[in-house]
């Protein structure tokens, strides 16, 4: 083996990867810059991919990135964003405290910043707030789990990451719902930082505690997928599991029989409408909407399963 | 320490532990982290009924096997002298290569056809991009002279975009694969059992006995750990430092790969992100296990006590139902108590070493 072509194998590898960090097409039309967290997540990748389609559709040029929730990277993005000229900003942001300065330096610019997803903790700051209602999609999705447990018997609650909003704001609003019924018992709750693997080991090991399991409600459908996994593996098929975020992969498991409901956030439409009232603001001045929008959720069982796509309606 | 007996630098605390007068203080030393393994036994067995079970014991050593067979390559690795960053990305990378040639195949544009190989084959592959990619650190390390922290820090960038690009970010689900295309079978990887254990027990096992044979009985493991006592002395006394270590990052590149297959057979999907951190867990193992990260001290089978207190810690903290956030800070405190009794031992080694010679 010649080792000069594998360290030349692996700078190319290098290169590749570094172009496919970012991508920009050259015109002489205006640029719209996408950051959303990365897209190793199908909800993200669905997000940023919907946002740069309505965006070339109305005749913009985009460039997408990612910021992998780094709120300094999040920030050199925005940098650029202004350095390059952008008229517009599409920002699904790292972190409701830490992202304020970023997009109050793009708004200094004259760049409005359209946020999609996730909030920021201030306002007058963004042209426009629009993010799914995760308390309204955490009641309904807590409502069909009490239908499913028959209003009684003993669960698990996977919780996201704690230090994310939307892990809060969905374990409450789980719970506003779930601590009406006095025959529900939490058997026990964990994080399981919104990662398939660390759900299937953590449920692996909370059912060696817990035999008499009736039900798993997860914070996001990877959560949801893995404990659904080790819930199969154990033979406990039965247990009825309940996602958040009405992924594609959690879709497939619900209609063939694998977890029983998920909330579906239209992250899909979010981005549409973000682009479209960008546009809006670029031309007439004003979106017309209030900033802070809240998109209601939708529930998918297996009756309505095959209405879905991704992260909205066919 | 090295500078002194340049080439059996692990020799030293065995030596030691025969030759003093009062032996017991060393030997509590060197059995430190199976007396931290007894202790948080008694307490999660005293604490939680569901602990001592056979059911949660199987459980239990299945966790475990993810980061001890993890653990055995690091330690082969830091033995040397080196540190491998990328494990958690090979583990990553090596899911969706399986996941990938099971769920869509191979697909070779020039001919316009996909083609879908037998489960066997498609495990071969995975663990071969593995040891690729040791493959790859390995030469960085050993004929280009690059530092293992950055080689391995930039080979873990590399592995995971690289997997990342291979599925464009997805998630590559349903891996049981089909009758027709002949690619069933993936899952018994994580699922299957073998004499009432599952399989991933069994793979550790055979993991880490490997990995004992290797560092004690062989005489690549002697030349391991003579490079990571003092890899100039070594050199001098003819062994051939820049091959052996290669040989090394190879080894921990395969063993990543076996994880990388063990999580996505278990989970039954393949998604790009998987193994983030492991690399962390796997170097706390063999750490808690005695291993110096300078090098040349240490042994495998310490490191499989290091990721079994890792796990019982992990697993029993669990079944207590204790938050998440006090799991992260008593880990990071019982990590940093084994490096203060590490640092004692050297300490008690050095001067018994000292009177020895009068």
């Amino acid at each position: 083996m010649n080792f000069r072509t594998l360290v030349a194998a692996l700078a190319a590898a290098s290169v590749i990867v570094m172009a496919g960090c970012g991508t920009r097409e050259s015109s002489g039309k205006k640029l719209i810059a996408i950051i959303t967290p990365s897209n190793d997540n199908p909800f993200f990748k669905a997000e940023a991919e919907t946002a740069a389609a309505e965006a070339r559709k109305l005749g913009y040029e985009t460039s997408v990135n990612s910021h992998d929730d780094d709120a300094h990277k999040q920030d050199q993005l925005v940098d650029a964003a202004i350095a390059h000229g952008a008229v517009a900003i599409i920002l699904d942001n790292a972190g409701a405290d830490s992202s304020v300065t970023a997009v109050s330096k793009a708004k200094a610019a004259g760049i409005p910043s359209f946020l999609i997803d996730r909030e920021i903790n201030a306002k007058g700051v963004a042209a426009a707030q629009i993010v799914s209602n995760n308390y309204q999609g955490a009641t309904i999705g807590a409502q069909e789990f009490v239908r499913l447990m028959g209003e009684k018997g003993d669960y698990v609650e996977l919780v996201g990451r704690e230090s994310d909003t939307n892990a809060g704001i969905r374990t409450r609003g789980f719970h506003d719902v779930l601590d009406k019924y006095d025959g529900l018992r939490l058997a026990s709750r964990q994080s399981a930082n919104w990662s398939q693997a660390e759900a299937y080991q953590k449920v692996e090991t909370i059912i060696q505690g817990n035999r008499n399991i009736k039900g798993v409600i997860a914070g996001n459908d990877t959560m949801a997928l893995g404990a659904s996994a080790a819930l199969k593996n154990a033979g406990l098929e039965k247990v009825i599991v309940v996602g958040f975020d009405g992924s594609p992969d959690a879709i497939a498991s619900i209609l063939s029989g694998g977890i029983k409901a998920t909330v579906l956030q239209p992250a899909a439409t979010i981005a549409r409408l973000a682009v479209e009232q960008a546009h809006k603001f670029l031309t007439a001045g004003s979106t017309g909407m209030p900033e802070k929008q809240a998109i209601d959720c939708e529930l998918v069982t297996p009756v309505n399963a095959g209405q879905f796509g991704l992260f909205g309606r066919k | 320490m090295s500078s002194m007996t340049p080439a059996a630098g692990g020799d030293v605390t065995r030596t030691v532990a025969r030759g003093t007068g009062t032996p017991l203080a060393g030997y509590l030393f060197r059995l430190r982290a199976l007396i931290v393994l007894a202790i948080l036994v008694f307490i999660f067995t005293a604490l939680s009924p569901a602990f001592l079970t056979p059911g949660n014991l199987t459980i239990l050593v299945k966790h475990v096997a993810i980061n001890a067979i993890l653990a055995v390559g690091m330690t082969l690795v830091i033995l040397s002298g080196g540190i491998d960053l990328s494990v958690g990305s090979i583990a990553g990378l090596a899911g969706i290569v399986a996941g990938g040639l099971i769920h869509s195949g191979l697909a070779l544009p020039s001919f316009g056809v996909k083609v879908y190989f037998h489960t066997w084959l498609v495990i071969a592959l995975a663990l071969l991009v593995g040891a690729a990619a040791g493959a790859a650190n390995g030469l960085l390390v050993s004929r280009l002279r690059v530092a293992p922290f950055i080689a391995t820090l930039g080979s873990m960038y590399v592995a995971r975009g690289a997997a990342m690009l291979m599925s464009n970010g997805a998630t590559f689900a349903n891996l049981s694969g089909s009758v027709e295309l002949g690619n069933t079978g993936f899952l018994t990887l994580g699922s299957g059992q073998v004499l009432g254990l599952p399989l991933p027990i069994w793979l550790m096992l055979a993991v880490a006995l490997s990995g004992v044979f290797l560092a004690e009985r062989t005489p690549f493991g002697r030349r391991v750990y003579a490079i990571g006592g003092n890899e100039r002395a070594a050199e001098l006394s003819g062994v051939r430092v820049a091959r052996n270590k290669f040989f090394v990052y190879v080894i921990s590149g395969f063993c990543a790969a076996l994880v990388g297959l063990i999580i996505a057979a278990q989970l039954g999907a393949a998604h790009p992100a998987t193994g983030e951190t492991f690399e962390l867990n796997a170097i706390a193992a063999v750490v808690l296990g005695g291993t110096s990260l300078m090098g040349g001290r240490g042994s495998v089978g310490g490191t499989i006590t290091g990721a079994f207190v890792i796990g019982v810690l992990a697993d029993g903290l669990i079944l207590l139902g204790v938050s998440e956030f006090w799991q992260i800070v008593i880990k990071g405190l019982v990590i940093v108590v084994a490096v203060i009794l590490d640092q004692m031992q050297q300490r008690y080694a050095l001067k018994a070493a000292a009177a020895l010679r009068g």
